[in-house]
């Protein structure tokens, strides 16, 4: 089969709701600010999602195309260098789009039963933007890498 | 006979090409003289003008020639301010590859929307300027005198000591110097070059068929695929049996994707007569039950909707349709139209272990190069792109490069080997990206004296946007869709439009005008009905309505030049309207006379556009010529219906276009009033289709209300 679509391992979105439980019950660690400054609604996103907790970046990484032919259908794979055992395994992969109306664009919860740790999906991407991807450990440690990605368009709309 | 030496004397070309550049990396322009990418076109003295020693110019072109001329536009707006002696002038296509490595360098490479001037004329008429500007600098430094005492005329270079030099000599001198941030430009009324028409880069060559479309490209070894994608949108491949094929003489192998088949063979023919006899189950998924008349009733819910969002809102327009002296409604519908274009879609792509290459015809080298690159799975510094002219574009060839993708994943298939994928007529019709569907209902109230005081909209049409610009979105309104409503011209007191999106699962696209095809003709033959209500003259309506504004002078110049003010002749009878759109504006006459009540003749059609400024005059008024027969053919002919979520169209024997006897006298006023930049590929087609509806009510006392005319017992005299 071409490569067209790859499979898709188990994807949930998480609800809004469930992030704001998590927030709420949450705990207040520091955000680590990613190498590359982010804008306002990138970091508010990763509150949301994570609290206050480090990010570091490493382990994860982040195929997109760096010119996406048509924004609302991009192809993106995220994978993460973690085993996927019973003792250390990816517990959920997240993807953000600091510039989409809704940032978090993506949630995956992964398990050992997974195999390996590999999620593979078609996204939209509002504009030209950075995305960042961040992957949660089984040790609770959160690990994360940004690309850089710009849309063509080629409409004849206005 | 002479189609075969057309034949063979392309495929010599490309091979020798090959040949001479070692490779099959090199640029072709369109006088057909090589370019190789090692830099023999250096020295560039900015990214858009490379001056060789000869004086040769050469400008790059970052837009698609579609038969636009841009071409030839594009290089004057930099040749104005260049200087530059124009007869040694050519276009090349700015390398997308150079593009990619050089940090998206040539900008956008975007040709839709009547853009390419309108957009690109500021920075390519200060690229002119710039390069003149470090020119004249390098000449006065060798000099040794202030560069304000020279003067650059036609490629020399002067100064009042009697020192002369060409472009040629100082072009490497020049290319060394930093290129001025701000070079100053011409104040309009001292262009020589913008606002005449030399002869046009592209016209020659496509006059003597000498013209290489993607469909023309030969490369040794090559093989030719047809395929066939599931019939119903959305729908999946579910399996494939070749064994009727297996033996089929010169077929070499089928290659299937998720929602297509198709079949490789060492000539296309071979290739489509296999494809026929494969037999195919498709799993068409949800959308199997869908028809034209299921669409219609899905709109319609978009209509009786409560609640929708509200584009515009001026005054009370409920309230003031509740107190008319009279009401007017009506409901407008449109068809799917689908581009068609003469060259179906055709990509030719080599794939290697670490290499792609793809021929394609574009409106947008980046979409290709991205499609390519993500159809691969290879970053995009391992993909080159030819970029070849294509056999008409309309929007077809912009945002969806599936057949560059197709071309690419059959091509893995057969490493090394060049396929070319060509879809057959049929599939082209059958898969295209087709101006959807809509549907609006209109409301309108006149006072006791017949002025026009309130105007309901309600439109329900499917969007674009959402399948390729979703971000563009806002609170649920298309901002394409709502052009001609939203920013409605007609000073009406109390104004509503109302917008509910309805996606039926036929795959949009933007066809050359958009919006601007339907819209018009819902509004302005809706306001020709509001005319006779108040019993009054179409223009005479109009005018205080317009009054003060730029719709206003295109509405006055074909009222002028079709003498509207004098009765017409015995049996002709007149229809007028009115529209701006990608920032011109435009108005038509259509003159008609009917015979036997159905029959119509288009005796003449006037129509005039302020585009703000002209480049090439000539160009424009091919524009507007194209554009009027563009409408005219969408008006009476064209239709794609759907039945059993297929499209039922497969050829212009089905999807009539409109043909050379049914072409009227076409009159174009250009009246250019300057101060801003409009576009003119587009603008002229929104006033054709109303101002013809218009005139068959004039004729025959029958108001149409949808598209095409032919569905209501019209047709065209031969």
């Amino acid at each position: 089969m071409p490569l067209r679509h790859s499979r898709i391992h188990d994807i949930h979105v998480a609800s809004r709701r469930r992030a704001l439980q998590a927030l709420a019950a949450g705990a207040c660690f520091f955000i680590a600010r990613p190498a590359t400054a982010t804008p306002d609604e990138l970091t508010a996103a990763l509150r949301e999602t994570f609290g206050e907790r480090p990010i570091t970046r490493g382990k994860v990484k982040l195929t997109m195309p760096r010119l996406a032919e048509n924004g609302s259908v991009v192809p993106v794979t995220v994978s993460v260098d973690s085993p996927m055992t019973e003792l250390q395994y990816v517990k959920s992969i997240h993807l953000f789009a600091e510039k989409n109306h809704l940032p978090r664009i993506l949630e995956a919860q992964l398990g050992p039963y997974n195999g390996k740790a590999v999620v593979s999906s078609r996204v939209r991407v509002a504009t030209s933007q950075q995305i960042t991807a961040v992957a949660v450990l089984s040790d609770d440690t959160l690990w994360s890498a940004a690309v850089d990605i710009e849309v063509v368009t080629s409409d004849c709309g206005l | 006979m002479k189609q075969q030496t057309f034949q063979a004397g392309r495929r010599d070309f490309l091979v020798k090409t090959a040949a001479v550049s070692g490779g099959l990396v090199l640029g072709v322009d369109l006088s057909g003289v090589v370019l190789a990418a090692d830099g023999s076109t250096k020295p560039e003295v900015t990214h858009w003008v490379v001056i060789q020693p000869d004086d040769t110019v050469v400008i790059r072109i970052a837009r698609s020639e579609l038969g636009q001329g841009s071409f030839t536009g594009l290089a004057q707006l930099v040749a104005e301010e260049l200087e530059c002696d124009w007869s040694k002038v050519r276009s090349e296509y700015a390398d997308v590859n150079e593009h990619i490595r050089r940090n998206r360098i040539f900008g956008s490479m975007s040709t839709g929307g009547s853009r390419s001037i309108r957009e690109s004329q500021e920075y390519l008429r200060k690229a002119g300027a710039s390069a003149r500007e470090m020119l004249v600098a390098a000449a006065a430094q060798e000099w040794g005198v202030p560069a304000a005492e020279c003067k650059a005329a036609k490629s020399v270079i002067s100064h009042a000591s009697g020192k002369s030099t060409t472009y040629g000599k100082m072009a490497a001198a020049a290319s060394k110097r930093e290129v001025p941030k701000e070079p100053k430009l011409k104040d309009p009324k001292d262009w020589k070059l913008i606002g005449t028409s030399p002869a046009r880069f592209d016209i020659a060559d496509k006059t003597t068929g000498k013209q290489i479309y993607a469909a023309d490209v030969r490369l040794p070894n090559m093989v030719h695929a047809s395929i066939v994608q599931c019939p119903v949108f959305g729908g999946k491949l579910k399996s494939y049996d070749d064994s009727a094929i297996k033996d089929a003489i010169g077929v070499k192998r089928v290659v299937a994707g998720d929602d297509w088949v198709a079949v490789v063979a060492n000539n296309w023919w071979r290739a489509n007569q296999a494809l026929r006899e494969l037999r195919v189950e498709w799993d068409v998924g949800e959308s199997g039950n869908v028809t034209s008349e299921s669409i219609m009733t899905f709109l319609r819910t978009g209509l009786d909707a409560t609640d929708v969002p509200v584009a515009r809102k001026d005054g009370d327009a409920q309230a003031a349709l509740g107190t008319a002296a009279k009401l007017i409604e009506a409901e407008y519908h449109a068809p799917y139209l689908n581009h068609a274009t003469m060259e179906p879609q055709t990509a030719t792509a080599i794939v290697t272990d670490d290499k792609v290459e793809v021929w394609v015809g574009t409106q947008n080298g980046e979409a290709t190069i991205a499609a390519a690159s993500e159809a691969a799975g290879m970053p995009l510094e391992n993909v080159i792109v030819h970029k070849m002219h294509a056999g008409g574009g309309f929007g077809r060839r912009g945002p969806h490069q599936e057949y560059t993708k197709q071309a690419v994943w059959i091509a893995q298939k057969m490493p090394g080997t060049p396929v070319c994928l060509q879809w057959s007529r049929e599939e082209d019709m059958r898969q295209g990206r087709y101006r959807p569907v809509a549907l609006v209902k209109l409301r309108a109230a006149l006072d006791a004296d017949g002025n026009w005081n309130a105007w309901h909209v309600r439109q329900a049409d499917q969007s674009i946007f959402i399948t390729v610009r979703p971000s563009d979105i806002k609170d649920g309104i298309d901002p394409v869709n709502v052009r001609c409503f939203q920013d409605n011209p007609y000073a009406v007191p109390n104004f509503t439009d109302e917008y509910a999106m309805r996606n039926p699962h036929v795959p949009p696209g933007f066809w050359r005008a958009v919006a601007h095809t339907h819209n018009p003709f819902f509004r302005e033959c809706f306001i020709d009905e509001l005319v006779h209500a108040a019993g009054k003259d179409p223009v005479e309506f109009r005018r205080p309505l317009l009054k003060g504004k730029k719709d206003l002078g295109v509405l006055e110049a074909v009222v002028k030049a079709a003498a509207w003010d004098k009765p017409a002749p015995k049996g002709v009878h007149r229809g007028i309207a009115v529209v701006d759109s990608y920032g011109s504006f435009s108005a038509a006459v259509v003159e008609i006379a009917v015979a036997d009540g159905t029959v119509v003749e288009v005796k003449r059609v006037v129509v005039a556009l302020d585009s703000g400024y002209v480049v090439h005059p000539d160009a424009v008024i091919a524009q507007m010529q194209s554009g009027v027969i563009w409408g005219l053919s969408s008006a009476m002919h064209e239709e794609i219906t759907i039945k059993d979520g297929r499209v039922e169209q497969s050829n212009f024997s089905d999807y009539r276009v409109l043909r050379m006897s049914e072409t009227p006298k076409i009159e174009t006023i250009l009246v250019p009033t300057g101060g801003f930049w409009g576009g003119v590929g587009e603008p002229p087609i929104g006033a054709v289709i109303p101002a013809l509806g218009n005139a068959i009510f004039a004729a025959t006392g029958k108001r149409v209300r949808s598209l095409p005319f032919k569905n209501h017992g019209f047709s065209y005299k031969a």
